[in-house]
C-alpha cells in the first residue's frame, strides 16, 4: 500500500457534464472509484478472520469502513485511504493472511434510488428482491456480462456498490446508465 | 437454462459458473503410468445417467465443487445447500 500512486485516474474518462439532468429521476448513478479498496484474504483459522467477523455474503460497516465478505475467506474494505489503512493496521495479520490495495485495478460505482433495483434487474439475472438480497447483502455476479462484487448498500433509499474490473468501468459504467435510461437515470 | 446449485451462492445460471469436467480421482504422480495419466485427462465415461462432476463458480464465490447431474434430465441428487446464502448486515 506505501507504494501506491498518490493521485488517482477514474476508468469513467467520459464527461457527462453536458447529459441532460432528469429532475424527476429516482435513480442515480455515482462514479465512487476514487474509493480506497483493500483486499483481505485470511484462512479462517487466522486471528485477521476473527477480527473481520463478517461472513461471506453479508457486509457491516465499521465506523467509516464498509467491510464486505465478498467470498469466502476474502473481504473488501472500503473507504478513504486513511481510514482504511487505520482499520487494516489494527488487523493482527499473522498467518496465512493477504493485504492487496485494488484502489486503481477496481472501478466502484454506486446506483443509488428507488429505480436502482429495476436498473439491475434489467442487466444481471440475480433476485433483487429484499427477501434475498436485503441491506447488506453481498453477491458476485454478471452485470451486463462483467464479473462484478455488488453490495447492497441502502441510505435513504435504495442502494447498491459495483466493484468491477477497471478495464470494464466506461463499458460498464455506460451499460448501466443504458439499462436505467427508461427510470430516468441521472449521473452523481 | 440449467441452474446450478453453487454451494456458496445457490442456484445460479450454469454461463455463470465452469464446467470442468467429470469428478475422477487423481493418480498417485510417483506411481502413476502414462497410460494412467492419460486415461486421467483425457478418457471420460460419459454415461447417459447420474455422474459426478466439477463445477467452478467463475462469476460468484470463485470456488471449485463437485456435484451429481444426470446427465439425460439435468437433474442434479443431493445438491450441497449453501451455508449462508442469504446475505444482509452482520
Amino acid at each position: 500500500m506505501a507504494n501506491a500512486p498518490t493521485t488517482f485516474e477514474s476508468p469513467v474518462v467520459t464527461d457527462y457534464s453536458t447529459r441532460p439532468t432528469n429532475a424527476s429521476s429516482d435513480v442515480t448513478l455515482t462514479d465512487e472509484s476514487s474509493t480506497s479498496k483493500i483486499l483481505i484474504r485470511a484462512g479462517s483459522e487466522t486471528a485477521a478472520a476473527q477480527q473481520l467477523g463478517v461472513p461471506f455474503g453479508s457486509a457491516r460497516q465499521s465506523g467509516t469502513v464498509l467491510v464486505s465478505g465478498q467470498r469466502p475467506s476474502e473481504w473488501l474494505i472500503l473507504g478513504s485511504a486513511e481510514e482504511t489503512d487505520a482499520f487494516v493496521a489494527a488487523l493482527d495479520l499473522t498467518g496465512h493472511v493477504s493485504v492487496v490495495d485494488h484502489t486503481h485495478s477496481r472501478a466502484l460505482f454506486k446506483l443509488s434510488g428507488v429505480g436502482s433495483k429495476g436498473t439491475l434487474e434489467k442487466i444481471c439475472g440475480l433476485d433483487w428482491d429484499d427477501a434475498i438480497t436485503p441491506d447488506g447483502a453481498v453477491v458476485s455476479a454478471s452485470v451486463a456480462k462483467a464479473n462484478c462484487d455488488i453490495v447492497r448498500f441502502d441510505a435513504d433509499e435504495p442502494g447498491y456498490l459495483l466493484a468491477c474490473d477497471r478495464s470494464f468501468g466506461q463499458y460498464l459504467f455506460d451499460a448501466i446508465l443504458d439499462a436505467g435510461d427508461e427510470f430516468g437515470i441521472n449521473v452523481g | 437454462m440449467l441452474l446450478v446449485p453453487c454451494p456458496n451462492c445457490g442456484p445460479r445460471n450454469s454461463s455463470d459458473l465452469h464446467y470442468v469436467g467429470e469428478a475422477q480421482a487423481r493418480p498417485n504422480p510417483s506411481e502413476a503410468t502414462p497410460t494412467e495419466w492419460r486415461e486421467y485427462l483425457y478418457m471420460e465415461d460419459n454415461p447417459a445417467g447420474w455422474l459426478r462432476e466439477n463445477w467452478y463458480c467463475r462469476s460468484g464465490c470463485r470456488q471449485f465443487f463437485t456435484l451429481e447431474r444426470h446427465t439425460g434430465s439435468n437433474e442434479f441428487r443431493n445438491p450441497p445447500m449453501p451455508g449462508n446464502k442469504v446475505g444482509g448486515k452482520a
